[in-house]
């Protein structure tokens, strides 16, 4: 037997020398992309070398911006006059900024998440229409929102005085879109059973909207005040068109303002590393309360954590 | 809870120019097992949305023990309703989840964990109260929706299709539970599904629904044996169906002669006072395959088409020499089945098993087509996606 397979096999020999296919493929279909992977790199150094060295001059001992001079946290606390500890107009930039934020998603969170639902429950021409209007601050321009409020509380509603009040008023509705829109798009995932299952097991219409639809919507909830919180650490064109005094200036107006005056220091850049970790931790601190939050659902994954606080 | 007692008094639902429910008047008596039977778009599930009251009745009565409940708000009517895809609180954990509705029942803290755990009990779920839903599997958390209705005792619970989403053996085995479940509790069940497996084995009695209407009430039995028109023969089971036509009505005990192409048969069940063109309607399990040219009462020379081997059975299609195509079966005992394709057989109908229905006026094909693949009547369905 043994030897009968053995002549199988060589008899089966001949048959790789058969004529190969006249075009041969070329390269190996299943080598590395080389071109793809390099462009990859090169997208994420080009994008992040420059705040990297922003990040690390802020750490610098001396004033320089180009020459390092050893590691030094100097600018945040150490120096008395200059750090942003010590200087009165940074660290009011600070407070400033995270007043604006907290504030607004206070605000803008819970109108977003109502108007989400009672576009779910309106369910007419008209609240498609409205639906559409969530969209709008995505595609108008922020300056031409940022104009048209200025002159509304400076012209009409004069009771919004210019400073932290027509600032959150305006970042309430720059960011609104963003709780109504990821809270709609879980609602219509949801769909009404839960809520019916509720009722059917004695709860009215409210009890069941507070006992399991805002649970079920919580993920969704917090991944808005997430992102609502970031966008306004980050928001640069209302804050600066509706501010009033230097004090009710946030950091990225003073940042921008010192860097177009010429005032450069690495004090600014410590300013800009703390708006940076604040944006980054906010987007860290979401990223994971989103995953625990939505942990008791079976079919999501990292993946839709992240396509959920993206709004997808 | 006692009670239990359910009439359906005309009641119709539209939605838009699509009617879902017309008219239907059912009774359904204190502690039954009811079925309501139908392919999707029939309208079933909307009826059991309505008594849920999840959907206002565009007009008739939904008399609950007497009272007429059809405005009333799904909380206050003391129905339960177990759910297709279960709807349990994924936040909640199994005991959580089974004690959320008896905060509004004014059941007494102390009882309520005790209720809990024999609710659970009753599902065979003990154990497991400090899960969440989606560490069980499909099959526990329908008795944890299950557990979650009972435990507030309703006077009638309503069951959506509630196997619906569980492969076949789970559901076999879930469906001698269920039925044993009611009869332990003694609660009305009202058993929505499109299995007519299901609504024969569990069922005291069922309504089979065609577009919105109850095309037969009765018991699983009657309906099975006895068939009202060829729908209902279609839908529940396989069922061969020949177009006939009468060549002598059976007036009082006699049979009824019918034309069959070239062929004389005899009819004794059915409507045997019937005249015209009428549907003949035979069970695959009554239809007997005889050697070729065997004599006898209808029998009618035909030929194997196809086998079909099944396990416990052997599908065997004929085609018969009117050009009927009929299904018959035989049970697999060992011995090979003595045909093959092309064999030709002589096909025995028995007179007691060959059934007269009135002619509904289309072709049977086109009612399966019709019932099968009718999308746009399809409310049931599509209230659910959008809602």
């Amino acid at each position: 037997m043994a030897s009968t397979v053995g002549e199988s096999v060589t008899t089966s020999a001949p048959s790789q020398a058969e004529p190969v296919p006249s075009r041969r493929p070329r390269g190996n279909p299943w080598r590395r992309p080389y071109a793809m992977e390099g462009f990859t790199w090169l997208y994420i150094v080009w994008s992040i070398v420059p705040i990297a060295i922003a990040v690390l001059f802020s750490f610098n001992k001396g004033a320089s911006q180009a020459t390092w001079q050893g590691f030094s946290t100097k600018w945040y606390v150490g120096n008395q006059v200059t750090s942003v500890l010590h200087n009165p107009s940074l660290h009011q930039a600070v407070i400033q900024t995270i007043v604006l934020a907290v504030l607004t998603t206070l605000i803008c969170v819970p109108i977003g998440v109502g108007f989400a639902i009672g576009i779910d429950r309106w369910r007419t021409r008209t609240a498609n229409g409205l639906n559409v209007v969530m969209i709008f601050s995505f595609v108008i321009p922020e300056l031409l929102l940022a104009v048209a409020l200025f002159l509304l509380v400076t012209q009409a509603l004069t009771f919004i005085k210019l400073g932290t009040p027509a600032e959150v008023a305006g970042l309430v509705v720059w960011n609104i879109s963003w709780p109504a829109i990821i809270v709609r798009a879980r609602l219509v995932s949801i769909g009404r059973t839960y809520e019916e299952a509720a009722c059917d097991l004695g709860a009215s219409r409210l009890g069941a909207i507070w006992r399991v639809l805002i649970p079920l919507l919580a993920p969704a909830i917090f991944a808005s005040a997430v992102l609502v919180f970031a966008s306004t650490v980050d928001d640069f064109v209302i804050v600066e068109q509706l501010s009033s005094t230097s004090n009710t200036q946030p950091m990225s107006v003073l940042i921008y303002s010192n860097v177009h005056a010429g005032l450069s220091g690495p004090a600014l850049n410590a300013l800009a590393t703390i708006m940076l970790v604040l944006s980054l931790v906010a987007a860290l601190i979401g990223y994971v309360g989103y995953r625990w939050m939505s942990r008791g659902e079976r079919t999501k994954g990292g993946a839709d954590a992240l396509t959920g606080i993206a709004g997808i | 809870m006692s009670g239990g007692h359910v009439k359906l008094e005309s009641l119709t639902k539209r939605f838009g120019d699509v009617t879902a429910v017309n008219e239907i008047s059912v009774e359904i008596q204190a502690g039954e097992f009811f079925s309501v039977l139908g392919p999707s778009g029939c309208g079933k599930t909307t009826t059991l949305r309505m008594v849920a009251g999840f959907e206002p009745p565009t007009s008739g009565k939904i008399l609950l023990d007497g009272t007429d409940v059809g405005s009333w708000a799904p909380h206050r009517r003391n129905v339960n309703t177990v759910f297709q895809s279960y709807a349990l609180f994924p936040f909640l954990t199994v005991a959580e989840n089974v004690a959320f509705g008896m905060k509004y029942r004014s059941v007494p803290k102390s009882e309520r964990d005790s209720r809990v755990a024999e609710a659970l009990e009753m599902v065979q779920l003990s154990g497991y109260e400090n899960r969440r839903p989606n560490q069980l599997s499909g099959g526990q958390q329908q008795r944890v929706a299950l557990a979650r209705a009972l435990v507030l005792r309703p006077s009638v619970l309503l069951l959506d299709e509630p196997l619906g989403a569980l492969d076949a053996k789970l559901r076999r085995t879930l469906q001698v539970e269920l039925g044993a479940l009611q009869k332990q509790v003694g609660i009305t069940f009202l058993y929505v599904t499109h299995d007519q497996e299901e609504a024969l084995t569990m069922s005291d009695r069922l309504a089979v629904m065609n577009h919105g209407r109850v095309a037969q009430l009765g018991t699983p039995e009657e309906v099975y044996n006895e068939p009202a028109d060829a729908y209902v023969a279609d839908f529940l089971g396989v069922s061969n169906l020949m177009d006939a036509r009468v060549e002598k009505s059976g007036n009082g005990q006699g049979p009824c002669r019918l034309r069959l192409g070239d062929f004389t048969l005899e009819a004794q069940a059915g409507q045997l006072d019937a005249t015209g063109d009428v549907k003949l309607a035979i069970r695959p399990e009554r239809i007997h395959l005889r050697p070729y040219e065997s004599s006898g009462v209808n029998c009618v020379p035909g030929m194997v088409e196809r086998l079909v081997f099944l396990g416990s059975t052997t599908h065997i299609y004929v085609r018969l020499a009117t050009g009927s195509a009929l299904q018959t079966l035989v049970r697999n005992e060992g011995e090979a089945v003595p045909y093959t394709q092309g064999t030709p057989v002589s096909v025995d109908l028995p007179p007691d098993a060959l059934r007269v229905l009135p002619d509904p006026g289309v072709s049977v094909t086109e009612i399966h087509d019709e019932t099968l693949g009718d999308q746009p009547l399809d409310l049931t369905g599509s209230v659910q996606a959008t809602g």
